[in-house]
């Protein structure tokens, strides 16, 4: 069982990531879902799938997310992919909490940009 | 820690919403400033009007366009030449200010035949230039010329101008924001998509919200050459108007000022399914981070890495150099909004310098966010700060330095506290990795200025001054 906790993650997240504050919750939501989902990838050694430019956006906040956290956590190289999968899980819910479910942000869910 | 009831405010307690200082294990969740929200009445905001955010902050930037301010000569001349974008067309854009000047006998029988004059003269006077982003102001919107069906007079007259008409006036939103906002969904809903731009490379971006802060763009252009990237648009800086008509046929928009650019971006996104990559451009750590990022997208990862490397070679030696001095050293920010979360964790990564205390003019919730969630303990967030404010927040943290406007900056002088400007730079630029040891140093000459700790000498020693009435 790893030391490493998802606060720790989402302290890296909190810090370095601009993707979790776009504009609007579905573009918040998106965001974490596809970066967090192709990070848990990366991590994994799952084979990607970079069909869309949306997947290779995706992508490259991922590849240099997993870059700084290979940096900061070493230990995470060394985690069982399943191990692996419930911490992103994990995380992607705190992010969610944090940026879209819970957020005092009022400009949200307004319907344009 | 609770949102902040300043001992200045105890008159108008509804600025406890809009700071707040934060404390260890908080979060977004619990406390947020209220922001973009109107002024309390009476307070001495710093803020500027929504007019000033179209025209000063993105259309003013564009180095082809002739800026014609249908208003009295003042909302002009206010907005000219207060922010150092240069061009590499030798600058027409700062060099000329156009108005249709508004009088009182205009407001009163209406001002529509003095703006078709104005505009025609000033295509006369310049036939170079065929493009123009015609602005309403206070006054002309609140006795409802019709500047539309003007500048559509004007076209037809004209079959080879461009005109892009902002209905902005100062008094349509709270702050600047609203001048962002009306000019970024205006131009993609009117003009991209109506110019088709020559393609030279696989490799295409728009980079948005960079408006050449004493050459900001041009010092990043360097990198995009050298990656083989193609810049479609410079959302503006150094741009022509005819590049942003391109904007529809870039492959990535990468995104630094979020806050007055990010709008256009959704939507090219939204309309055009152009990817929106949002990137810091001041810090060494966070630049190399969006070149890395730029460059995964495009499969490009080993020329990144080589671009840095040799950046780094250049630039670390000296930025560390200013390190040694700068560590330990209090910032305060007072900008506009985005330079709070761009720069707070790159002065402390890169520099050693810890953020005290911060406000922001224009920013809305999402900035705070941004900006909580990458910044200190114990550091101040303000929105729309006001005079008795800055001061009683400079008591309180004692700054080293503080990045804000000349406005602002000229005040805290009087205080002997230095301050850098934040808005238009000292001596930039200061994106990229050169840019960033021009801000060190500028941080450097202001920290260690000896002038300021000579100016708080009181030479008079303990003689009493013989004061005497004027006669």
């Amino acid at each position: 069982m790893t030391t490493l906790t998802v606060n720790q993650l989402l302290a890296y997240v909190q810090e370095r990531c601009l993707w979790q504050f776009f504009s609007r919750e579905w573009d918040r939501t998106e965001n974490i879902e596809g970066i967090l989902g192709k990070a848990a990838d990366l991590l994994t050694g799952t084979p990607l799938t970079l069909e869309t430019p949306m997947d290779r956006l995706f992508y490259a906040d991922a590849k240099v997310m997993v870059d700084n956290l290979r940096g900061r956590f070493p230990e995470i190289a060394e985690l069982p992919a399943a191990e692996v999968q419930g911490l992103i899980s994990d995380l992607k819910v705190k992010v969610t909490e944090i940026a879209v479910t819970q957020s005092r942000n009022r400009e949200l869910t307004q319907k344009l940009y | 820690m609770p949102m902040v009831l300043l001992r200045c405010d105890k008159d108008i307690p509804e600025r406890e919403k809009h700071i707040y200082l934060k404390a260890p294990d908080e979060d977004t969740r619990t406390y947020l400033p209220l922001a973009n929200a109107p002024t309390i009445p009476g307070t001495l905001s710093e803020r500027g009007c929504a007019f000033c955010g179209a025209k000063l902050v993105i259309g003013g930037v564009l180095k082809d366009t002739i800026q014609m301010i249908h208003g009295p000569i003042g909302c002009a001349y206010d907005t000219w030449h207060t922010k150092r974008y240069p061009s590499a067309n030798g600058h027409f854009q700062m060099k000329y200010v156009w108005s249709s000047d508004m009088k009182e006998p205009d407001i009163v029988f209406g001002g529509e035949k003095r703006l078709e004059k104005s505009m025609h003269e000033a295509f006369e006077q310049m036939p170079e230039i065929k493009r123009m982003i015609l602005y309403t102001t206070c006054p002309t919107a609140l006795i409802g010329d019709d500047v539309k069906a003007v500048a559509k007079r004007v076209m037809d007259a004209r079959p080879d101008v461009d005109i892009f008409t902002v209905e902005c006036p100062g008094f349509a939103g709270v702050s600047q924001s609203k001048g962002h906002h009306v000019l970024n969904i205006g131009w993609v809903t009117e003009k991209v998509g109506t110019v088709e731009p020559t393609i030279t490379s696989d490799y295409t971006i728009n980079f948005i919200g960079d408006y050449n802060i004493q050459g900001d763009t041009q010092l990043l252009q360097q990198y995009w050459n050298a990656l083989g990237i193609q810049v479609i648009a410079h959302f503006t800086g150094n741009a022509n108007y005819d590049d942003l008509r391109g904007m529809h046929r870039a492959k990535l928009s990468v995104v630094n000022c979020a806050r007055s650019a990010g709008y256009i971006a959704n939507e090219l996104k939204r309309q055009y399914g152009i990817p929106r990559l949002d990137v810091d451009s001041w810090g060494f750590n966070y630049m190399a981070e969006g070149i890395r990022k730029i460059c995964a997208f495009f499969g490009l990862e080993e020329k990144s890495e080589a671009l840095i490397a040799s950046e780094y070679e250049k630039w670390k030696p000296k930025l560390d150099w200013y390190k040694e001095r700068l560590k330990g050293a209090r910032m305060a920010i007072w900008t506009g909004g985005p330079r709070l979360w761009h720069w707070t964790k790159a002065v402390e990564d890169d520099l050693g310098v810890q953020v005290v205390a911060m406000s922001s003019k224009f920013g809305h919730e999402e900035d705070f966010e941004k900006v909580i969630a990458r910044g200190r303990d114990g550091t101040y967030y303000v929105d729309d700060a006001n005079e008795l404010e800055f001061f009683e927040i400079i008591d309180a943290i004692k700054p080293d330095v503080i990045f804000t406007g000349p406005r602002v900056g000229e005040l805290v002088k009087k205080l002997h506290v230095p301050y850098i400007n934040g808005h238009g730079y000292h001596n930039g630029p200061y994106m990229g990795f050169e840019g960033f040891v021009n801000l060190a140093r500028d941080m450097y000459n202001a920290v260690h200025n000896p002038l300021f700790k000579l100016a708080q000498t009181d030479i008079r020693g303990t003689a009493e001054v013989e004061l005497k009435e004027a006669v």
